[in-house]
């Protein structure tokens, strides 16, 4: 060793492999997860925010509900949050699964997690297509829309990370090195359930 | 020192990785590439052009405000004018610059090969010149860049006089936005490197201070930039998709905005002074040849700041229409800040007391920022006090208190960090002449710039004026000319920086006769610090005068940095 | 933090000591001054606000000179006697903390700053300016919200509630028996009472003479009030940034005798309503005359019709 970089030249991943003895930690990885965990902490401040916006309007707003309009649905939404707070658990099986070496039962139940949460997409869909207010109706149009909008985001964009999870898990050897990904991606899931959670309570249970 | 006739092995020239310093490897800059030493200067580089786009905007500001009337431009751009100084200064001149120091810095500080994710970093780095194009872009579409200031408070901020979709104020909120996305990713990466990646016996408490500050700062980035991202993603929704969220005429509230906006712009300001206390804490030591004094206070009083920083926005908006209760409150929490600040500036007092000074010019900016920065704290005490706030708050008192920090303080510290790291990454010394020109030029720039702006706030001169009252012209004729000679001030740095980086004489792994992981490799380091190799950490941080070695087989390594 | 040798501590020499309380006294002495001069950096005062905040001020421009220079001193006196000659390596005193001092010096200005803070909270209790805020749906809700009390000044030795309107960019002031000026005119030494209105954007109330100021916020009634001290004309700028040419919102406080006061008010109700001049409608006329150029602005509200139009020419005071 003579500390120029031709000598670890070319073999990074080995040497970064190697990296395991010193600072503790092994490999990667590792990494990741402990990145993924600062990035959801640090989104939820986003939700929170947007929370305390909501709290802010809906106690102190002059107007709230835009005229003709007298509160939410609750039925619907309430089926849609069963089934989307149910998919939590599953995800969690599936995560058990892989952890067992069972890799079409964890592709099944990733399936089935995956297919719940696009149900639930569905169904905010369709609810949008049914409300009588928009967008520019008064903060309450405003803040519903935004708060179910950017949380169904995190759902999409949780159903494709699940998606290439899925994909990747039939890379041979995929998970010599842990499961991280796996791990991270159902996290997340587990997260935006949390956020929904409190967003059915503060927009559907909390009304008028 | 030692410097063969060879700058580098011939080995070094062939490597598959790009090697800092090599001279045929310039083109590594302009490219994407992962490695933090090359991004950290990359990320320099780009945003010293910004001080000085920043500063060319503080220059034509400066020389409409030289005489009461607005005849040098119209009111409307110089509206736009400062509104872009404010912006460029600080999201694209002093977040990427302290990011360039967290790159070249961090890694080698604890003795890891890179940043935790180098992809990740990368990315990050390119949003800045994307979102630096956008935002100079605005100056380019119909009716002008943004004017409504850097904080963009509604209802003017969504007036929208044209009408166009594509608006100055749409381009400044997708930087603004695109900028907080750059800086959650850089935050991620800095954090968990520090976490993860340390070097063998690398305690927390062994840290260098400066990883103390970034980690400390860059907390504050991740539990703050998602709430101003939330406010500003309903801002671009009142102004470009008709909701009202901050119209009263739907039931909105302006005020609120006014919270989103400082409970992240508040902490922002610590962002960017924590790790110039780090850069202090480093320095001080080194040319006072002393031990850091009481190291681990002034550790944890980083973490007392971040925490505090996260409950004192309020103290923005104390004429707003905010509430007697909460006045006082935030007034009391405000306050507070004073007590772990205090911690870091007298421990510098106290490394300085009885040392060995050796005044080269960053330790010449380092004690001019350290004055500087104890008068704009003790001016940061007055506008925390409710009643004079009252009186002096948005007046040029505050422009005055905010320069001492952001210019006077800030920028000083991080002139003082280029010259001291310069050797380490560049391999070349700088001319120390020069460099001592450019401290005296700026220090009294500065001061002639900013102290008399406390007078005309005082006697009342609002700040964000393009044309004001006769009585304040004395004040303003001479922070004029105090600006200009700031602008000045930047030619011997600027000559300094190119032609000691073209040919300067060779610097050696350890000029300074620093200690530090990060000068017991060769200068440039090579692109991967320490490899495989990693020292294995013994002792604290800072042990001048102790004579015990900071790592195992110090010679070994010393031996080695001088060899390459 | 290894406590430094006992016995240096020990040895501590007589002479240092008196040095220091030389240097300590000294100190003292340049602060007291700095907190007298400091009444000179600011305009005259005319309320009842004005000499609470300037004593607090004071107060803190010693403090703060003290703290400054005591700093100060210690710097310059390591650049003096602690330099290193040329070419010497050595390293100074591995001095690594003092855990005692470290203590003291994170009392002793959390005590200092606690007290400020408790003195300022009893200046605030005393000023009380702010009174309740009320939100409306804009600019004609505010207008008749703010209009409902009009006539009823509770009590004697007040005046208001006066309505205080402002637009991009003019002032406009509507009194109690509806007469409305463009420049603010106050009894001497009797609180007056406002509600605060705009009917666009933020602005500000920032009159410096009296020492106070105070956003006007759209989709809010702010009921504010406050003690005018001196007869005098003073200046009353707009403080928040309210777009274009928020700079020109200027207008004049005129604070006048009780019954000069009750004369102005008496001629100023049979005064003719007029358009009041403002700059800002100025400024964008020679705009528009010299091809609308510039950066884009929304253009100014149409002026204020009022019975008492605003004398920009009038020398003020503060
Ligand atoms: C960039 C860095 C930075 C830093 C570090 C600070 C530090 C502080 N700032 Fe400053 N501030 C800004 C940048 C900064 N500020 C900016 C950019 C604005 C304006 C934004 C805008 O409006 O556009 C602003 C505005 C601002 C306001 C709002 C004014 C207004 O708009 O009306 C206030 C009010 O409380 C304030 C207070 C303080 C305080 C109490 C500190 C404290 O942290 C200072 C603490 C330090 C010391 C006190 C000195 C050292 C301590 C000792 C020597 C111990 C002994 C001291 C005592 C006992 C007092 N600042
Ligand atoms: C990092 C932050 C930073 C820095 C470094 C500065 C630096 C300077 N600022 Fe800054 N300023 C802000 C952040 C900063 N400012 C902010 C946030 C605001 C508030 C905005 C708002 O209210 O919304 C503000 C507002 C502000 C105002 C108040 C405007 C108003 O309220 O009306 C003024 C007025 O004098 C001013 C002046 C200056 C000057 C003279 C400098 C000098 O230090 C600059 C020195 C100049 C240089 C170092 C470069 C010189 C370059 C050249 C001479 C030309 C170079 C050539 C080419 C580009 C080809 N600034
Ligand atoms: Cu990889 Cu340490
Ligand atoms: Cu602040």
């Amino acid at each position: 060793m003579t500390g120029l970089p031709i000598d670890a030249a070319g073999e990074r991943a080995t040497a970064a492999a190697n990296h395991g003895g010193h600072g503790g930690h092994g490999g990667h990885g590792g990494y990741n997860l402990t990145g993924f965990i600062i990035f959801l902490c640090s989104e939820s401040v986003i939700f929170l925010a947007l929370f305390a916006g909501y709290i802010n309007f809906k106690l102190s707003s002059p107007v709230w509900l835009p005229p003709g309009v007298s509160g939410l649905e609750v039925r619907e939404p309430l089926i849609n949050t069963i089934i989307l707070v149910s998919s939590s658990f599953v995800a969690w099986a599936a995560e058990r699964a892989l952890a067992q070496r069972r890799l079409w039962r964890f592709r099944a139940l990733w399936l089935l997690t995956m297919a719940m949460g696009s149900w639930f997409v569905y169904g905010q869909a369709v609810e949008w297509a049914h409300l009588h207010f928009g967008l520019g109706d008064g903060v309450f149009g405003g803040t519903f829309y935004l708060l179910t909008g950017f949380h169904g985001l995190h759902v999409i964009t949780g159903i494709l990370l699940m998606a290439l999870m899925l994909a990747r898990s039939f890379r041979p050897g995929n998970y010599d090195g842990g499961e991280a990904g796996v791990i991270s991606v159902s996290l997340f899931w587990h997260f935006v359930d949390v956020i929904w959670i409190v967003l059915f309570l503060l927009l559907y249970a909390w009304q008028p | 020192m030692a410097s063969s006739s060879v700058p580098f092995d011939p080995r070094v020239l062939k490597a598959p990785h790009p090697v800092p310093g090599a001279p045929d490897n310039w083109k590594r800059f302009f490219s994407f590439n992962t490695d933090a030493k090359v991004i950290g200067i990359q990320y320099m580089a780009v945003a010293l052009l910004f001080l000085l786009v920043g500063g060319l905007l503080a220059m034509i500001m400066r020389g409409e405000l030289i005489t009461p009337a607005a005849d040098l431009v119209d009111p409307t751009v110089y509206n736009g004018l400062y509104t872009m100084h404010g912006t460029v200064m600080l999201f694209l001149f002093l977040f990427p610059i302290l990011n360039g120091f967290n790159n070249l810095l961090i890694p080698p500080m604890i003795g890891a090969p890179d940043m935790a994710f180098p992809k990740l970093n990368a990315a990050a780095f390119w949003l800045f010149p994307l979102f630096g194009i956008i935002l100079m872009a605005s100056f380019f579409v119909p009716g002008g860049p943004s004017g409504s200031g850097w904080w963009a408070y509604p209802p003017v901020s969504t007036q929208n006089p044209l009408g166009h979709f594509i608006n100055g104020q749409f381009l400044w909120i997708l930087a603004v936005a695109l900028s907080g996305v750059s800086s959650i990713m850089g935050a991620i990466n800095f954090i968990t490197t520090i976490i993860r990646m340390r070097a063998p016996g690398m305690t927390y408490f062994r840290l260098p201070i400066f990883c103390w500050t970034a980690a400390a700062a860059q907390t504050i980035q991740l539990v703050g930039l998602p709430v101003l991202t939330g406010g500003a993603v309903m801002l671009l929704f009142d102004l470009s998709f008709g909701t009202s969220f901050f119209r009263p005429e739907g039931g909105g509230d302006p005020m609120l905005y006014q919270h989103f906006f400082w409970f992240y712009s508040h902490p922002a300001v610590y962002v960017m002074v924590l790790p110039v206390f780090g850069i202090f804490s480093e320095l001080f030591p080194v040319y006072a040849r002393k031990p850091l004094f009481g190291y681990k206070v002034v550790a944890i009083a980083s973490f007392a700041i971040t925490f505090l920083s996260l409950i004192v926005w309020v103290h923005h908006m104390f004429y707003s229409g905010t509430p007697q209760w909460m006045r006082n409150l935030f007034m009391v929490t405000t306050m507070l800040i004073a007590v772990p600040t205090g911690i870091k500036v007298f421990a510098w007092l106290g490394t300085l007391w009885r040392g060995r000074i050796r005044l080269s010019t960053p330790m010449l900016f380092c004690l001019g920022g350290l004055f500087n920065f104890i008068f704009a704290g003790i001016t940061g005490i007055m506008l925390a006090t409710v009643p004079v706030d009252i009186h002096v708050g948005n007046t040029y008192f505050v422009v005055g208190h905010f320069h001492y920090v952001i210019f006077s303080t800030i920028t000083f510290g991080v002139f003082a960090g280029i010259y001291h790291w310069f050797p380490k990454f560049t391999g070349r010394m700088y001319y120390e002449g020069l460099g001592k020109l450019h401290f005296v030029l700026t220090f009294i720039g500065s001061t002639l710039n900013f102290l008399p702006m406390h007078w005309a706030g005082l006697m009342g001169m609002p700040r964000r004026v393009a044309s004001y009252d006769p009585e304040f012209a004395l004040a303003n004729v001479l922070a004029s000319l105090g600006a200009f000679l700031l602008g000045v001030a930047t030619i011997p740095f600027i000559l300094n920086i190119v032609s000691s980086w073209a040919r300067g004489p060779k610097a050696g792994p350890n000029p300074w006769q620093a200690i530090g992981l990060e000068w017991l490799l060769p200068s440039p380091p090579p692109a991967e610090n320490f490899e495989d190799d990693v020292p294995t950490v013994i002792s604290g941080p800072y042990g001048y005068g102790l004579g015990h070695p900071l790592v195992e087989h110090e010679e070994r390594y010393i031996a080695r940095s001088r060899e390459a | 933090m290894t406590p430094s040798p006992p016995a240096q501590a020990r040895r501590f020499p007589l002479a240092a000591l008196l040095l220091i309380a030389l240097a300590v006294v000294a100190d003292g002495a340049v602060s007291l001054w700095m907190a007298r001069v400091s009444h000179l950096w600011l305009p005259v005062q005319a309320s009842a606000a004005a000499p609470y905040v300037d004593d607090l001020f004071a107060l803190e421009t010693g403090i703060g000179s003290f703290i400054f220079l005591g700093c100060f001193a210690v710097m310059a006196w390591t650049l003096l006697f602690n330099r290193a000659p040329k070419y010497d390596m050595e390293d100074g005193d591995p001095i690594e903390g003092n855990l005692k001092l470290e203590i003291t010096w994170t009392i002793i200005p959390l005590v200092i700053v606690m007290l400020i803070a408790a003195h300022a909270i009893r200046v605030n209790d005393t000023l009380a300016t702010i009174g309740s805020k009320q939100r409306v749906l804009g600019g004609e809700q505010a207008m008749q919200v703010a209009g409902g009390g009009q006539g009823a000044s509770a009590v004697a030795e007040e005046v208001g509630p006066i309505e205080v309107i402002a637009r991009q960019w003019s002032w406009e002031f509507v009194y109690p028996d509806g007469t409305r000026s463009a420049e603010l005119h106050l009894p001497v030494n009797q609180r007056a009472r406002f509600k605060f209105i705009s009917m666009d954007v933020l602005h500000g109330f920032y009159v410096p003479a009296f020492r106070l100021k105070q956003d006007l916020v759209p989709g809010s009634v702010i009921d504010y009030s406050l003690v005018p001290t001196r007869e005098g004309r003073y200046r009353l700028r707009d403080s928040m940034f309210s777009g274009g040419y928020f700079s020109s919102n200027q207008t004049d406080v005129v604070v006048e005798s009780a019954d000069g006061f009750r004369r102005w008010l008496a001629e100023a109700a049979r005064a003719p309503l007029q358009e009041s001049p403002n700059p800002a409608q100025q400024l964008w006329q020679d705009r528009l005359a010299k091809g609308d150029k510039g950066w884009a602005t929304v253009p100014p509200a149409p002026p204020p019709i009022v019975n008492v139009i605003h004398d920009s020419t009038a020398p003020h005071e503060g």
